[in-house]
């Protein structure tokens, strides 16, 4: 018996951009057994595939009860550097990949030109997205909403890429994402503008499982962090987080999860500003959701108290603030720092992709709110079961049995799901 | 001989069920169930929706849940759309099959049996709470999980409160109790001691027929005054409330509503509030001019303290008065006390130095399936039309008797008693 069965269609999608076909292919057993999902399974199917493949896959708690289930992993080998990187997307992506019918989504080749795909009742369709080029993201958004058929989520690039700068991000949604491994490049590269899920079907569960969801959040709910929420609890865990989180103070605040999340990290910021670029335009009152940590601190230690405005400048272009963040100088006012953004995109200059510190296997987005060997441990067993790793990396006493258990809790299964994850886990390193 | 006809109709297999009335549904109105949602507290995890999912479709798939939650993203804030179980449902007239229905324990139920998904009650539904399945195309509705409903015991920030309504209404309860006591007092133990009444160093006095006093005698008595000072202190500190729980005529007016709960309408062009400060100015000019205190010898309340009680039965044909003015309350719930009474003008006046208000949540408030404050007001001065829109009524305190009939009614606990100075109504602190 497949104690994967109910967690998982079974099903991949392989998309040929080049010959533009979408095909959906059964997933083998003995894989899902062997690497378990995720992450280390996008490394084994990226074995396997042409040099240029991106990979889109979900775990095989993602979309079920296990608390903050909501992981969906990008694997792709880094333009920025040059190595295999798995870049984490949160929200509500994973699951709504998952409902839309496939576990695990390839693309490979080019297309003629630019599209969208679209994944739905586990059939995949290519629509054309000509019409989406240059646009901001928030214009991509509402065009989306438009002019394509229901969707529950996605993933888009923003103008930033289409004007070729290699640090530019993926959005999940207006708000941007963790992507600083150069996935939005290689999606340009691709002629890909975005993906966007359906989301429709369903997944089975086990009876026992809102049960067992329930059970671990009564065990983090006596932990300190689970009190300490919001995007500042985990800011300040970062190297000049407390200093960039001053900049906060004066913003109407309320803090939001992703998918099933009982702690959130995340924070919804309204701040009232005046765009000094147009004299005539008054005081605005905008809204942003605060999901990348450390874009917000190294951007935060370059631009001050203008923090906000840049960053929704950044999200709009669909570029990194942490790369943007390389290219600016200190104490600048709103209006420089707004001026430099716009040059940034439009003239693209070269030289222009550095490595950060924090960038690493994982995209560079995950906080480093624990250290070495841990952070590592933790970053991996989220990748591969499909939990967003900084729920796991802000609560160590959700340990991997406890999460496997949501799985099978049969002794042997047991037994064989933790060798397996022990070496996808390390597989995830050595790929 | 006739063929009888065998065919059936959707009459005899759905028929319309009476609404069916007890007596004691007058004094205590059958309790009202549903969920009450608090945006502040919600995330937006969308654990509510996969909760729901498992129990209407046996599976994980938000979108086939009965409860949606919104995320607006420029705003910050989550709303969530689920059924409120109307006292009158808008959805189940709208239902061509009669598929949906009103269950004795409150419930809105849907008949999976008669239902063709037409979605037509989404339409007629003001918060488009039947939930149309992307998937399947089913509608979805919840139905309180039969009075123990899994989305309240699932979210972890208990954003879903589930409620049974009020069981006992104890604002009702101490408001028949004080206007029957004051009745008695005033009326039958103490004779006429609402217009004047002095023991000892103590006197009150009516401010009504105090004015009328000073301008007919031309002179100003400084005890007087000071007596009529009573009635004018408690009206600054808490609003007319001896309109609404001490008047005696205004127990009477209550009383005859109960028994003629069907009005006949006032003609729109009495309706104007402004009447009874016409009244008053008639009062003290026809004093002045007269010289004595004019509207003193037909005041209701005057009349039916002097007049009615053991000392006094059968006195005169003041007696009159009484009936004839408490039969206007069959075209409308306290006319008297809306257009006329020139003491509820004068305190109407003082009330402008009020130090409370009544507010009614614009957050709280479920407004268009519920204006149940607006339909037990008994003066009519909660704009229905207003909860309709969506938007949180200003309450004109000069016209509120303090009743607390809204307070005592609201099943959401939005309407409060709030000090005039303070801007926060419930459930709009800040977020």
């Amino acid at each position: 018996m497949n104690p994967f069965q109910p967690f998982y269609n079974m099903k991949i999608g392989v998309v040929d951009l080049s010959a533009s076909s979408a095909d959906v292919i059964p997933l083998v057993q003995e894989q899902v057994s062997r690497y378990l999902g995720g992450a280390a399974m996008n490394s084994a199917i990226l074995k396997g595939c042409q040099d240029d493949a991106l990979v889109f896959s979900t775990g095989p708690l993602t979309g079920s009860f296990a608390p903050a289930s909501s992981l969906m992993t990008a694997s792709f080998a880094s333009p920025i550097f040059k190595r295999l990187c798995h870049v984490p997307f949160m929200l509500r992506t994973g699951p709504d990949m998952k409902f839309s019918g496939v576990d695990y989504l390839v693309v490979k080749g080019t297309a003629p030109e630019q599209s969208i795909l679209h994944v739905n009742h586990g059939k995949i369709r290519i629509l054309p997205a000509g019409n989406l080029q240059h646009m901001p993201v928030p214009d991509v958004i509402r065009k989306l909403e438009k002019a394509f058929p229901p969707f529950q989520s996605f993933i888009i690039t923003g103008p930033a890429v289409d004007r070729g700068i290699s640090y530019a991000s993926v959005s999940i949604g207006p708000n941007g994402s963790l992507d600083k491994a150069g996935l939005a490049s290689l999606m340009a590269a691709k002629n890909l503008k975005g993906i966007m899920f359906g989301g429709t079907d369903g997944l089975p569960f086990n009876r026992d499982n809102p049960h067992q969801g329930k059970e671990l959040e009564k065990i983090i709910s006596t932990d300190k962090n689970f009190k300490h929420r919001g995007f500042y609890s985990v800011l300040k865990k970062l190297e000049g987080g407390k200093d960039a989180g001053k900049f906060l103070k004066a913003s109407r605040k309320k803090d939001m999860a992703c998918y099933h999340c009982p702690s959130p990290c995340m924070t919804h910021v309204r701040y009232s500003w005046h765009d000094p670029r147009n004299k005539e335009m008054q005081n605005s009152e905008d809204g942003l959701l605060l999901l990348d940590h450390t874009g917000y601190v190294t951007l935060a230690k370059k631009v001050g108290k203008n923090i906000l405005p840049a960053l929704q400048s950044c999200l709009q272009y669909g570029i990194d603030p942490a790369g943007v963040a390389d290219r600016l100088s200190e104490g600048r006012t709103l209006r420089e720092c707004l001026n430099t953004i716009d040059k940034i995109v439009s003239d693209n200059p070269s030289g222009m992709t550095e490595v950060l510190e924090t960038y690493d296997v994982f995209g560079g987005g995950i906080p480093p709110i624990l250290k070495g060997d841990l952070w590592e441990k933790r970053v991996g067993l989220a990748m591969v079961l499909g939990v967003c790793p900084i729920f796991l990396l802000r609560f160590p006493q959700i340990t991997d049995a406890a999460l496997l258990s949501f799985i099978s809790t049969r002794e042997d299964d047991l037994k064989t799901m933790r060798e397996g994850l022990s070496s996808a886990i390390d597989f995830l390193f050595t790929a | 001989m006739a063929e009888q006809d065998f065919s059936l109709n959707l009459d005899d297999l759905r028929p319309h069920h009476a609404e069916k009335r007890h007596l004691s549904d007058y004094f205590m109105p059958p309790r009202h169930s549903f969920i009450v949602f608090h945006p502040d507290r919600c995330t937006g995890c969308g654990a509510c929706e996969m909760i729901c999912s498992t129990r209407n479709v046996a599976k994980i798939a938000p979108v086939s849940a009965s409860v949606k939650v919104v995320r607006d993203e420029k705003e910050g804030k989550n709303f969530s759309i689920l059924c409120q179980h109307c006292r009158e449902p808008l959805c189940l007239p709208a239902c061509p099959t009669r598929a949906i229905e009103k269950g004795d324990d409150g419930i809105v139920r849907i008949s999976r049996l008669f239902c063709t998904d037409c979605g037509l009650c989404t339409m007629a539904c003001p918060a488009a709470a039947p939930i149309k399945d992307p998937g399947s195309q089913e509608i979805h509705k919840c139905d309180l999980c039969e009075g123990d409903p899994l989305c309240v015991k699932h979210c972890p920030e208990s954003a879903l409160t589930f409620t049974r309504g009020k069981a006992f209404r104890w604002i009702k309860g101490l408001r028949w109790t004080v206007q029957l006591l004051s009745f008695l007092l005033l009326v039958i133990v103490f004779v006429g001691t609402f217009c004047y009444f002095k023991t000892g160093n103590v006197s009150f006095a009516c401010p009504t027929g105090t004015l009328q006093n000073i301008v007919s005698s031309g002179t100003i008595v400084l005890v007087g005054v000071s007596s009529a000072l009573a009635l004018l202190i408690l009206t600054v500190m808490a609003g007319r409330l001896f309109c609404g729980w001490v008047c005696p005529f205004g127990f009477v007016l209550d009383l005859v509503d109960k028994i003629t709960p069907r009005k006949i309408g006032w003609p729109s062009f009495l309706k104007s509030r402004m009447t009874k400060y016409g009244v008053l100015a008639g009062a003290v000019g026809g004093s002045y001019a007269l010289g004595f205190q004019v509207f003193c010898t037909v005041c209701p309340i005057g009349t039916l303290c002097r007049s009615y009680g053991v000392q006094s039965f059968f006195k005169s044909a003041e007696l009159a008065i009484v009936p004839v003015l408490a039969s206007l309350e069959i075209a409308q719930r306290r006319s008297w006390c809306r257009y006329f009474c020139p003491v509820g003008a004068v305190l109407g006046l003082t009330a402008l130095l009020r130090l409370i208000k009544i507010v009614i949540g614009a957050k709280m408030c479920k407004k268009f399936s519920c204006i149940q404050c607006a339909e037990v007001c008994p003066v009519g001065i909660i704009d229905a039309d207003k909860l309709r829109e969506g938007l949180s009524p200003k309450i004109p305190m000069t016209e509120c008797i303090m009743c607390m009939r809204c307070i005592d009614r609201c099943p959401y606990d939005a309407a409060k008693i709030r000090f005039r100075w303070q801007k926060a109504v419930p459930g709009e602190g800040r977020i």
